[in-house]
């Protein structure tokens, strides 16, 4: 029995689509609630836990209150490019959530349901690239602004990400040499086979990744380009209302999207662990989007552990730990790899 | 420490994951913020609050209207009249007005007063609904707890 041709080809993708916009909006309140109160108890305070169930409504009323501010345009501001930045941001993190497979395919009524909406033979690629795109809503946002802490902030953006794409790149490559395929379901895939996690694999690949990552977000330590105490806040400054709160919910966004790939290209995606342990076997039970999601969890939790542990580098030593640390050794960790690789 | 050392902990990142470790420990530490209306702060003995007037054990004011304190304030808030009664040797007060927005609470008044008849009380809840109340007339000065907070401000905290 086959379900009607308009539900599998009109309302399942739909609900998909809508999906996969809500997903990342909801870890985005999550995530935004979490790093608040976190941080808060980790420097003895108790953080927002009025709102709702401790607290977890406060984001929520936080852009209630953002969307009835007013919407200001500095007078000397390039109106279109103001505009767009934002919603250049917003949009490339979350189109990026297309491609990331968020558990495995199981069947109903003999329709083969995938929790992804688009499953690319090069969505790795894609992902990478879309989060790149993201640093034009930045540099767009930064220049357009025509304030000097904006362009500042721009500028480190640029700069920052020019240096971590590199060591972001050469790592991925890693794992593509073990999984001989860019699509982000096939590399799950590869992972269940192999029945190892190229995190514990590749342990130099995911910690260079990892970090990158977080420079990639602009986040703590790395977070220069909206470095509050010395740039106001950084490319966004003269933004206010919905327009902010887009770039605050695209960058929460791409940290959601960032935890994702790590989960996805090191620690097996949906994939449940122990998997040669039989006695765990029971684990096997539990659905897999849970797994991918406490896994993300563990990661999203880690940035904001990051962030309340390390003070911000300075300029200068975050591009010398990106070239002077980071590429060399994700250069040395390539050839490493691709030898072994050659050799197995 | 040898170069080589150093290099070491630099590649497995010990010093941050110790810093990581000594976040996670103040994860779980005692926190210092007290959540307000539910606890209240248990205040110093010496703690500067609202002043007040008190009574002797029975029941007479103890304020002689010596006026020592409208004398040694240096902003001004008191304005105090006492008058003679029979069977007494000092004066009973029968004005005693305190500006509360004149006030610095810099305790002179609260030294020099004779008999201690003003002191500080431990009273910091001073919202006012109306600006008149922000002069304590002097029955008023005698208030204290929730019947002076039901004067400030007509109960407005519950």
């Amino acid at each position: 029995m086959t379900a009607h041709p308009l539900v599998v080809d009109f309302l399942i993708p739909v609900l998909k689509i809508a999906a996969v916009i809500l997903y990342p909006l909801v870890m985005v309140i999550v995530m935004i609630w979490m790093e608040r109160r976190v941080v808060a108890l980790i420097q003895g305070r108790l953080g927002p836990n009025r709102v709702g169930f401790e607290g977890i409504l406060q984001p929520a009323a936080d852009a209630f209150k953002l969307f009835f501010k007013e919407d200001i345009i500095p007078r000397q501001a390039d109106r279109f490019l103001f505009n767009l930045s934002p919603v250049l941001v917003l949009v490339s993190s979350l189109l990026a959530f297309c491609f990331i497979p968020l558990g495995e395919s199981f069947r109903i009524k003999g329709y083969t349901l995938t929790l992804w909406v688009a499953e690319s033979p090069v969505g790795l690629l894609l992902v990478l690239g879309l989060s790149s795109i993201g640093v034009f809503g930045i540099i767009f946002g930064g220049w357009a602004s025509n304030s000097k802490y904006p362009l500042m902030g721009a500028l480190r953006s640029v700069v920052q990400i020019l240096s971590y794409e590199i060591p972001l790149g050469m790592t991925v490559l890693t794992v593509i040499f073990f999984s001989r395929s860019i699509d982000l379901v096939a590399i799950v895939n590869h992972q269940k086979d192999a029945r190892i996690w190229f995190g514990f694999l590749l342990p130099v690949s995911f910690v260079v990744f990892w970090i990158s990552g977080i420079a990639e977000t602009n986040r703590a330590p790395f977070d220069l380009p909206e470095a509050e105490s010395e740039l106001v806040a950084g490319y966004h400054t003269e933004y206010s209302g919905m327009k902010f709160a887009f770039f605050y919910i695209a960058e929460y966004a791409h940290m959601v999207l960032v935890s994702s790939l790590v989960v996805i290209l090191f620690f097996g995606g949906w994939l449940p662990p122990f998997p040669n342990v039989a006695a765990l076997a029971f684990l096997h039970r539990i659905p897999g989007f849970l797994w991918y999601l406490a896994k993300i969890m563990f990661f999203l939790y880690l940035y904001v552990w990051i962030r309340a542990t390390l003070p911000r580098y300075r300029f200068d030593a975050l591009i010398k730990l990106a070239w002077k640390w980071l590429i060399p050794l994700s250069a040395l960790n390539l050839v490493a790899v691709a030898v072994l690789r050659y050799v197995l | 420490m040898t170069g080589l050392a150093r290099f070491l902990k630099k590649f497995f990142l010990v010093d941050i994951l110790r810093g990581l470790l000594i976040t996670l420990r103040y994860y779980f530490s005692p926190k210092v913020t007290i959540q307000y209306p539910e606890r209240v702060r248990e205040l110093p003995p010496r703690y500067k609050g609202l002043l007040r007037l008190h009574l002797d054990a029975k029941g007479e004011p103890l304020c002689i209207a010596c006026l020592a304190c409208q004398r040694i304030c240096p902003t001004h808030c008191f304005d105090i009249a006492g008058e003679r009664v029979p069977q007494r040797k000092t004066l009973w007060p029968v004005r005693y007005d305190w500006k509360l927005e004149r006030c610095t609470f810099c305790g002179l008044c609260v030294e020099i007063c004779p008999t201690s008849a003003i002191r500080f009380s431990p009273e910091f809840r001073m919202t006012l609904l109306e600006k008149d109340k922000v002069r304590f007339h002097y029955p008023d000065m005698y208030l204290e707890g929730e019947e002076l907070q039901k004067h400030l401000c007509g109960g407005c905290l519950e």
